[in-house]
């Protein structure tokens, strides 16, 4: 597992990539609200909220295949949480689609309601994921007001993720080879805590490590990040943009027609 | 952790707007505090400690465990309540904050407007009560027997994970946006991290037991002091632990049996429609309340405009039709899906040429 895993569409370039990472993150901060503040029976006025992510990710380059398998990998507790929801819900609700009348209980509708806003929030981050550069994002993350120990947490978390993930696949491997899975339930549970608290000690020398690479480094306290963010007047636009079309979609759209 | 239920991020679909702004103000004043007592705390070499800390509990996360009579199946640690008893309540509390960003960030777990609901749930909320219920059990750390160190680990493990996830119904329900009756959800919740807080408990008494032979001063804890030989825990204690863990989930399955009629009895009337008009009630109080509440007070109730002023119900002033929705316009519904599509297409074919000549 590397950070490719994750970074695989970040590195490119393309109009979004270009866009401040403050901008596409209030950008998709407010769709967010804006996507979640929907009545849950009005199934057909979210048809235009697609419009956003699918464009971010069309313009980035990333595939919206990507997308949508990231969207598919996550549903399991809301799809849960749907498929209840036609149980529990039967108030009749009137459903017109052009010219055609159906009358479907509450339920249906909120499943679907729920559903849709799901796939398009999730859609919407990974259009941002996958245009911003994580450094860039903790940059503009502390710009907008994160804590410096916040973000530096958040730096280190991502920079040793793999490392140790890495670490603990290669201390399984070991471990399942040795035939720990045939042992009673005793002694598996005591295998598995010895090897988390070998990873734990593990950690700790190498924060220790770290530290002292950073101390012999010039650390005085002060974290330099070579990634620079400018706000541009093209930013200006693109939030603009955004903003009318998100008060068209949330105000504007049913009285449009 | 079991397995399937790793996504148990709330997700911002479950949430009204008020309720994320609000759980995100307490999560913010939250792990500010935790930030400033980590602070204050942690010498200097400590800095990169909480965030390698965070990787570690991806890593650990990794490690899992098959379970017994569970074909299939197989544990893992979610990681709060370890933390907070291995760093301290401060330091858990900012490096699951850290965890829960990256999750929602890099890997879209959980929502950007839900980051505050579960950095409560999952962050704030196990490692306090967790680290409690630990040090309240435990007593002076270097005696502790075996077993006692057990109980304490499940004890805090359970109270932890599951006041936690029972906090996931509750903003749901405030947030009112789920049909699913606030029992319910709450039922299964507690019930599976009942069974969750039993695996992690094992195992975090596991990792302590660990630890505690191998590095006894990282657990403060005198070397010389120490038996040398392994730990276990005893069949007693493992035994109080599977009995109070069964009790408590025949409680609260008995107590969701007992709601169940009301399901029942809903989709009998569903087709009639009762005599209010309204097929679909709740007859728990709780819920009753919480709805009451959030017709008074939610800015947008049933995500329409509110006509009623702040305070006052919908049904206090105005009369209100019995149907409540207005029949939908076929017709705007259906401009509205084919302006998008047109839309769609007009943006699939400019970020196409855009791109052509960008490589070009």
């Amino acid at each position: 597992m590397h950070h490719h895993f994750i970074d695989r569409f970040a590195m490119r370039h393309s109009p979004i990539h270009r866009l401040d990472a403050r901008a596409k993150l209030l950008a998709v901060l407010s769709y967010t609200v804006v996507l979640i503040s929907f009545d849950r029976y009005t199934v057909t006025d979210l048809a235009p909220l697609a419009v956003l992510p699918l464009a971010l990710l069309w313009f980035a380059g990333v595939p919206v295949w990507f997308a949508v398998r990231r969207v598919l990998i996550l549903s399991p507790f809301i799809l849960m949480l749907v498929l209840m929801s036609p149980f529990y819900d039967r108030t009749p609700q009137a459903v017109a689609f052009g010219p055609w009348h159906y009358t479907v209980s509450g339920g249906w509708l909120t499943a679907a309601d729920i559903s849709i806003k799901f796939a398009l929030g999730v859609m919407a981050l990974t259009a941002l994921m996958c245009s911003t550069r994580f450094a860039l994002l903790l940059e503009a993350l502390r710009r907008l007001g994160l804590p410096q120990v916040v973000v530096m947490q958040l730096g280190f978390l991502y920079r040793y993720l793999f490392v140790l993930i890495d670490e603990a696949m290669r201390v399984r491997r070991a471990r399942d080879f040795r035939g720990a899975a045939l042992a009673p339930v005793g002694r598996r549970l005591a295998a598995a805590g010895g090897v988390i608290g070998t990873l734990f000690i593990r950690t700790l020398d190498r924060s220790q490590r770290i530290h002292l690479a950073m101390a012999t480094r010039g650390y005085r306290g002060e974290p330099h990040s070579l990634c620079q963010l400018r706000f541009t007047s093209t930013d200006v636009v693109f939030l603009l943009v955004v903003a009318l079309y998100l008060a068209a979609c949330r105000w504007g759209y049913p009285k449009w027609f | 952790m079991i397995s399937p239920l790793l996504g148990m991020h709330m997700a911002n679909e479950l949430l009204s707007v008020p309720i994320a702004g609000l759980t995100l103000v307490i999560a913010v004043a939250a792990v500010a505090i935790a930030a400033l007592r980590a602070r204050r705390l942690a010498t200097d070499d400590r800095l990169p400690l909480m965030g390698v800390m965070g990787a570690f509990v991806f890593a650990a996360q990794m490690i899992n465990f098959s379970l017994p009579g569970m074909p299939g199946t197989s544990g893992h640690l979610g990681g709060g309540v370890l933390l907070a008893i291995l760093m301290g309540p401060a330091a858990a509390i900012v490096t699951m904050t850290a965890i829960l960003i990256v999750q929602c960030l890099l890997f879209q777990d959980g929502g950007l407007l839900a980051l505050g609901c579960n950095i409560i749930n999952m962050g704030v909320v196990p490692s306090l009560i967790g680290w409690w219920f630990y040090r309240l059990l435990l007593g002076p750390p270097s005696r502790a027997a075996a077993w006692r160190q057990y109980l304490a680990a499940w004890l805090a493990c359970v109270a932890g994970v599951t006041a936690g996830a029972a906090l996931v119904p509750v903003q749901a329900a405030v947030s009112g946006v789920l049909q699913v009756p606030l029992s319910h959800f709450l039922g299964v919740m507690i019930g599976v991290h009942l069974i969750i807080g039993l695996c992690e408990g094992g195992l975090t008494f596991a990792v302590i037991a660990y630890l505690r032979r191998v590095r006894p001063e990282l657990m403060g804890l005198d070397p010389s002091g120490l038996p040398a030989s392994v730990r276990r825990p005893g069949f007693g204690a493992v035994l109080v632990s599977l009995l109070v863990t069964a009790l408590l989930l025949s409680g609260v399955i008995s107590w969701f049996a007992s709601s169940l009629p009301d399901g029942l009895e809903w989709s009998y009337r569903g087709h009639g429609y009762g005599t209010t008009g309204q097929a679909v009630e709740n007859r728990s109080p709780a819920v009753a309340a919480v709805d009451r509440w959030q017709s008074k007070w939610s800015p947008l109730t049933d995500y329409t405009r509110r006509e009623t002023p702040l305070g006052q119900a919908p049904g206090e002033g105005t009369a209100e039709s019995a149907s409540g929705w207005p029949q939908p316009d076929g017709w705007s519904s259906l401009a509205g899906i084919l302006g998008t599509v047109v839309t769609l297409s007009l943006v699939y074919g400019a970020a196409r040429v855009m791109r052509s000549t960008a490589r070009a």
